[in-house]
């Protein structure tokens, strides 16, 4: 048994979504199996009266809470709210170990900006937790199907930090091979790995995001693929599908630079508007800014109108200073942002 | 409470300062000059109460109190009575004329 009263750490809590069917299950087993996972606690949802997922990872994870209805959107908010709470009060009575971080895994349903909601809005969670990676897991076999048919893929390959291709080996190279440049070009700022390449899941899966001990090296994740002009609308580009049959057809991604220092007031202002305008069409938000006064780099990330506090960043990588924000959209002009952002920040 | 400027705490909005050169008081001061470069487009003004919270105010008197800068687009939508688009041309063109 733990000593009671463990530090009042704030902690991590890595998200595992993905599509029905997509392995989010068979992924979580892998990854509470490995060395690293030791200290995690694990909410696991049920979809429907029987938790199936219960029954699949229940001997594996001890600690392990489920919650009690439908998928982990805005209406279960406050069950999920009183999970992580009630986890929380047992780690610091000493009920239950000192677990350094928590995952939860959502049904294939979920969109995962409501538990980004639930974690940065609540004000009691936020004192203890933070949003650490959103894994996202993309079945290769169904991911056409998926694509084409469902809003909830899209708001997950979006969201992801993380996302793991599942079932690779049953698909040709070929189509691997296409389905990964497609993700790439939807969500530029996200690590891709195939599932059975994920050995070092203590570093892919559990890690903490920006809050790791080198958060420099998570940015430079964000950029190393990021196109500097937008990047083609990827479905376009499969063959035999008609775009306009498809939701999302004005998907898009794209990277903003800024050379000139940034006021902080001017910046936030502008993006809380812009998000708050038009959220439901920026995605995600990733960025890296040189902010006016500041000798280090601050960090800004959010899922769709959701921002997370700034993160300060040790020091510049290198001699580029440039502020740089990568941002997935659906039908909203590059330049419609960049002359939008000069124009509040002139002063 | 801060003993010199006499501000409550901080506000829990991520557009909150990361780190000010500015005494508090004076940075919540170019905060609120700051977002009336936007209001004024829209016929709105923000003023500072108290170090506490903010209130909003249009041209016909009406005013609101508002806690946190992070909930001020919604009041001031409502007020202005039209969304608040940061795309908006004339409102780009008044912000680099000023």
């Amino acid at each position: 048994m733990p000593p009671p009263n463990p530090s009042f750490e704030v902690l991590p809590v890595n998200v595992i979504t993905g599509f029905l069917g997509s392995g989010k299950t068979t992924l979580l087993r892998r990854v509470l199996a490995s060395d690293g996972s030791g200290d995690t606690a694990v909410l696991i949802n049920e979809f429907g009266e029987i938790g199936i997922d219960h029954l699949l990872v229940g001997e594996i994870a001890p600690n392990a809470v489920l919650l009690k209805s439908g998928c982990v959107c805005c209406s279960i908010r406050g069950e999920l709210k009183d999970a992580l709470a009630g986890l929380f009060s047992q780690r610091q009575r000493g009920q239950v170990p000192a677990f350094r971080r928590v995952l939860v895994e959502t049904t294939g349903l979920a969109d995962p900006a409501p538990i980004v909601a639930t974690l940065l809005g609540d004000p009691v969670l936020r004192h203890h937790y933070r949003v650490g990676l959103i894994i996202t897991t993309v079945d290769c076999v169904n991911a056409e199907l998926h694509r084409s048919t469902q809003p909830e893929w899209w708001a997950q390959v979006t969201a992801a930090d993380r996302i793991v291709l599942t079932k690779s080996d049953l698909v040709s190279q070929q189509a691997c091979g296409l389905l990964t440049g497609e993700l790439r070009d939807l969500n530029p700022a996200a690590t891709l790995a195939l599932a059975q390449e994920v050995t070092e899941a203590d570093l892919f899966l559990l890690g903490h995001g920006l809050h790791d001990e080198e958060p420099s090296a998570e940015v430079k994740r964000w950029f190393e693929r990021s196109p500097r002009h937008r990047t083609g609308v990827l479905i376009e580009r499969l063959p035999g599908v008609q775009p306009s049959a498809l939701p999302h057809q004005d998907l898009a991604s794209f990277c903003v630079e800024f050379a000139n220092e940034i006021n902080w007031t001017a910046f936030g202002l502008w993006l809380s508007l812009l998000l708050h305008r038009h959220g439901k069409d920026i995605l995600r938000v990733k960025g890296i800014l040189n902010l006016a006064g500041l000798p280090f780099p601050v960090a800004i990330h959010g899922v769709q109108h959701l921002v997370h506090p700034p993160v300060h960043l040790p020091a510049w990588g290198d001699a580029d200073r440039r502020s740089r924000i990568v941002f997935i959209v659906r039908g909203i002009d590059q330049q419609w942002v960049e002359r939008s952002f000069h124009a509040f920040a002139h002063r | 409470m801060c003993g010199l400027c006499g501000l409550l705490g901080g506000e829990s909005s991520w557009t909150a300062p990361v780190r000010s050169t500015l005494p508090a008081r004076q940075e919540r001061l170019e905060r609120v000059r700051q977002v009336n470069r936007i209001l004024r487009y829209y016929g709105l003004n923000l003023r500072d109460f108290q170090g506490s919270a903010y209130v909003l105010a249009n041209r016909t008197g009406r005013s609101e109190m508002v806690g946190d800068l992070g909930e001020i687009w919604p009041l001031a939508e409502k007020m202005a009575g039209r969304p608040l688009d940061p795309f908006d041309p004339e409102l780009l063109q008044m912000l680099q004329a000023t």
